[in-house]
C-alpha cells in the first residue's frame, strides 16, 4: 500500500488533468465546421499468427477516431478536420508492408500509420522517410536515428523489461539469482539484453540468460534447464503471451515456487492452466494493466474506455467481435493521441512541426500517464514517447491483475545507464551495431 | 548436469516421443499406402484441438468424450482429402502435396474466420497437477499422452499385422500394383488410409489442445517435427516413425536443456540430415525392388 502511495500518486493527478486538457483540446470549444478528412493508416497483422498484435488495436483507435468526429473533428490551427482510419494486413511480412505503405500514402494520404514494428518497420522506413509520414511501432527497439518519422513508447517494452528487475530488488533486497528467457528473434534478443543489462545494474547474479526457438511447442526441457540454475526470479522478458502461458504451465508442474515477471502475462489464459493461488503466490508480475483496475480513478479515461469499448464491441454490441478487451485494444491509440495531440501543439500536420512541438512540450498527455519525448542514449534520437511504466501483479481475490507501482523511467535509467548500456553494447544489441 | 534435472530430462524425453510419435504414425501410413506426402497433416492436427475448444472448453462435454468425437469429425477430412485431392492427383507425388499445402491454407484461414484470431483458445487443463515420477514432475495431463500414445500405436499394429484389412493396407504400401491383381481395392485403400492419418492427427490434436498453444496455425510446428520423424524412421515405416519418434524426442530434450531451445531443434534437423546421409532410406526404410 505504502508503495501504491509512492509510485501512484505522484503521477495519477498530473495524468488525469493533462487527458482532461488533452480532451479540451482535441474537443475544442469552438463550433467550427469539418472541411476535410486527415486519413490515418493501421497497417499490421490483421490475419495470421502475429494478427493477435494488430488486429484488436483497430478498435481503440476506432473508438479515438470516433470520439473526435462526433466532436466535430480533431482542432488543428484553427480549423477542424475529421479523422478517417484505412486499414492494411501486412501479415507481419515486409514485403506486404511495403506494399500496404504504399497504398495508405499514394491512395489515401496517411499523416500517420499506426503499425506492431519489427519486419515491417524495417521495410516501409525508407519509403516513409522520404514521404514524411508518421510511423508508430509498438516496438520501441524499431526506433533508429535514419528513421526520423518513426516514433515509439506508447508501449512499455523494454522499459518494462528494464524496470523490472529494479521492482523486485525493491521489493525483496535479499533475492540474488536472476533468470530471463524469450524467443529466439529479433526484437526478443534486443529487449532480453537491456533487461539483462537492467539487472545487472540493479545487483542481480544473471544466472540463465538464453533464447528459445520459435518453433518450440514443448517447453518442459526449457523449463527443466532454467529451474536447474536455481533462480529466484525467473523473467519471459518479452516472451509471446501463448508461450508465456505455456512456460508458468510448466513453472508449476516442475514445483517452482519463486517469483515470476514478465512484459505481458494473459492471467485469463494462464489461470486455465494453473491455480490462481499458484499465480498470486509467485507475483506473476507483469505490464498492461487492466484498464478496470480501481487504481485509475472511478471517475477515469480508462474507466470510461472501458464501458465505450463494451458498448461498440462487447458482447451483443454493433461490431461485437465475440472476445474480451485485451491490452492490445488500447494499445495502439496511445501513439495516434500522441500524434493528434502534437499536430495540435504544432498547429499543423506537417511532421517536422509536430516533432518539433512534441519534443519542446514539457509534458505530453497520454493514457499511460505524462510522458516526455526520450530516448537518444537508447536509440540514437529522442523519438521514444516515455510515459511513466505500470507494473501490476496477479491477486487471487479479484482472479485478475493490479497496479502496484507506476514508475517514471528517465530518473531510474539516468543514473544506471552506463552499466546497462555497456552490457547492451557487449551483447551486440546496442542500435548502432544492429544496422 | 545434477541428477534431478537428469531423471526431470528423461521423463521430458519419453513425453516428447510419445508426443511425435502420435503425431507422426499417421503420415507415416498415409505415405506408405499412397505414396503421398500430405501438407496438411498439421491442420488436422490443429483441428483435433479444435474439437476439444469446441465441445470441451465451450459445451462443456467432459474431456474424454471430446476426445473421442475427434477421431471421427478429423477422419471424415482425411477421407475427404483422399477422395477429393490425392485419388486425382495419383502418381504424381508433386501435385498432390501442393494441393494439400492449399488444404492447409483454407484450413487455417477458416478456423481464424470461425473462431477467430489473437491470442491462443483458453482451453481449461482437464487435469491440473503433477505427478511424481522417480523424483521427476510431470503434468497429469501429459502423463495420460503416454499410455495414450501406446494404446493408439498397439491398436494400429494390431490392425496392420492381425486384421485382414489391415494386412491389405500392408499389402498396398509394399507393392500397389500385386496387391490389386489379388483383387485388393486401392481405393478403398486409400480411404482408409486416409482415415486412419486423419484420426490419428485428430485425436493427437484433441489430446494436446490442453498443453498446446491453440491457434489455426499450431500444426504448422508439429508438421515439421512429423516431416522429420517420418523423413528419419523411412518415409514408409510404422515401426521406424515410432523409434524415430523417441530417438529426435531423446535428442531434442537434452540438447534444450544442456545448451538452449534453438539448438535443440538445429540439432533435430542436423539428426535428420546425418541420416538421410549414411541410410538414405531412414532408420527402417527399404529400398523397393
Amino acid at each position: 500500500m505504502k508503495k501504491k502511495k509512492i509510485f501512484g500518486l505522484s503521477v495519477r493527478i498530473p495524468l488525469l488533468l493533462a487527458l482532461i486538457v488533452t480532451f479540451s483540446v482535441v474537443s475544442g470549444t469552438t463550433a467550427l465546421s469539418a472541411e476535410d478528412t486527415i486519413n490515418i493508416g493501421f497497417l499490421a497483422a490483421l490475419s495470421g499468427p502475429d494478427a493477435g498484435w494488430g488486429l484488436p488495436g483497430l478498435t481503440g483507435n476506432q473508438i479515438f477516431i470516433d470520439r473526435v468526429n462526433a466532436e466535430g473533428g480533431l482542432l488543428v490551427g484553427g480549423k477542424r478536420y475529421k479523422l478517417k482510419m484505412h486499414a492494411f494486413d501486412d501479415e507481419a511480412t515486409g514485403s506486404k508492408a511495403l506494399q500496404g505503405a504504399r497504398q495508405l500514402v499514394l491512395e489515401h494520404d496517411v499523416k500517420f500509420i499506426s503499425a506492431i514494428g519489427g519486419t515491417p518497420a524495417d521495410a516501409t522506413h525508407p519509403f516513409l522517410t522520404k514521404k514524411k509520414v508518421f510511423y508508430a511501432t509498438l516496438i520501441s527497439t524499431d526506433i533508429m536515428p535514419d528513421r526520423p518519422y518513426l516514433i515509439g513508447g506508447g508501449d512499455v517494452t523494454p522499459r518494462i523489461d528494464m524496470l523490472r528487475p529494479w521492482y523486485h530488488k525493491f521489493n525483496n533486497p535479499k533475492l540474488k539469482r536472476w533468470a530471463v528467457t524469450s524467443q529466439d528473434e529479433t526484437i526478443g534478443r534486443t529487449c532480453q539484453a537491456w533487461e539483462v543489462g537492467s539487472a545487472i545494474a540493479e545487483g542481480w547474479d544473471v544466472v540463465y540468460d538464453k533464447h528459445f526457438s520459435l518453433e518450440t511447442t514443448d517447453f518442459a526441457p526449457v523449463v527443466t534447464a532454467i529451474l536447474a540454475t536455481k533462480p529466484d526470479v525467473v523473467s519471459l522478458n518479452l516472451t509471446w503471451p501463448d508461450f508465456v502461458t505455456l512456460i508458468i504451465e510448466q513453472l508449476y508442474l516442475q514445483g517452482y515456487k519463486g517469483i515470476i515477471s514478465a512484459n505481458y502475462i494473459d492471467t485469463e489464459s494462464v489461470m486455465q492452466k494453473v491455480p490462481i493461488e499458484y499465480m498470486e503466490l509467485t507475483k506473476s508480475a507483469n505490464s498492461f494493466p487492466l484498464f478496470d483496475d480501481p487504481w485509475w480513478g472511478e471517475q477515469s479515461w480508462q474507466h470510461e474506455f472501458i464501458k465505450e469499448w463494451n458498448a461498440k464491441f462487447g458482447p451483443g454490441a454493433p461490431q461485437d467481435v465475440k472476445r474480451k478487451i485485451t491490452g492490445i485494444d488500447w494499445d495502439h491509440v496511445i501513439m495516434l493521441m500522441v500524434w493528434a495531440h502534437g499536430a495540435q501543439l504544432a498547429g499543423s500536420f506537417d511532421p517536422d512541426e509536430i516533432l518539433k512541438a512534441l519534443r519542446a512540450a514539457p509534458m505530453i498527455p497520454t493514457i499511460l500517464g505524462p510522458a516526455v519525448m526520450y530516448g537518444k542514449e537508447m536509440w540514437g534520437i529522442d523519438n521514444m514517447v516515455s510515459p511513466p511504466v505500470p507494473i501490476a501483479e496477479v491477486k487471487a481475490d479479484c482472479k485478475c491483475k493490479r497496479i502496484q507501482a507506476h514508475i517514471k523511467f528517465e530518473e531510474w535509467f539516468e543514473s544506471r545507464k552506463d552499466t546497462i548500456i555497456k552490457v547492451v553494447k557487449e551483447k551486440g544489441q546496442y542500435f548502432d551495431q544492429r544496422k | 548436469m545434477e541428477l534431478a534435472t537428469f531423471i526431470q530430462t528423461i521423463a521430458n524425453s519419453v513425453v516428447a516421443g510419445s508426443i511425435y510419435a502420435t503425431v507422426a504414425v499417421g503420415l507415416a501410413l498415409a505415405f506408405g499406402v499412397m505414396q503421398m506426402a500430405n501438407h496438411a497433416h498439421g491442420e488436422f492436427f490443429m483441428l483435433g484441438a479444435y474439437v476439444v475448444y469446441v465441445f470441451y472448453a465451450l459445451g462443456g462435454m467432459p474431456f474424454p468424450f471430446a476426445v473421442l468425437l475427434a477421431i471421427p469429425t478429423i477422419a471424415v477430412i482425411g477421407l475427404l482429402t483422399e477422395r477429393l485431392i490425392f485419388r486425382p492427383t495419383r502418381g504424381n507425388v508433386l501435385a498432390g502435396f501442393m494441393a494439400t499445402a492449399g488444404l492447409t491454407w483454407i484450413l487455417q484461414v477458416a478456423a481464424g474466420r470461425i473462431w477467430g484470431l489473437a491470442f491462443m483458445k483458453k482451453i481449461p487443463t482437464p487435469y491440473m497437477g503433477a505427478a511424481t515420477i522417480a523424483g521427476a514432475q510431470i503434468g497429469l495431463q501429459r502423463v495420460i499422452i503416454i499410455p495414450a500414445a501406446c494404446i493408439l500405436l498397439g491398436l494400429l499394429w494390431f490392425f496392420l499385422y492381425r486384421v485382414k484389412l489391415g494386412k491389405g493396407l500392408r499389402a498396398c504400401a509394399q507393392d500397389p500394383e500385386a496387391a490389386a491383381l489379388q483383387g485388393i481395392s486401392i481405393n478403398k485403400m486409400t480411404a482408409l488410409a486416409m482415415g486412419i492419418a486423419g484420426a490419428y492427427a485428430g485425436v493427437a490434436g484433441a489430446l494436446m489442445a490442453p498443453i498446446h498453444a491453440v491457434t489455426p496455425y499450431m500444426g504448422r510446428d508439429l508438421l515439421i517435427t512429423a516431416f522429420i520423424v517420418v523423413i528419419v524412421g523411412g518415409m514408409a515405416s510404422i515401426e521406424g516413425a515410432v523409434l524415430a519418434a523417441f530417438l529426435l524426442g531423446f535428442i531434442h530434450t537434452f540438447i534444450t536443456t544442456i545448451f538452449d531451445a534453438t539448438s535443440g531443434v538445429m540439432v533435430g534437423v542436423a539428426f535428420m540430415a546425418f541420416i538421410l546421409i549414411v541410410k538414405p532410406t531412414g532408420l527402417m526404410g527399404r529400398v523397393k525392388a
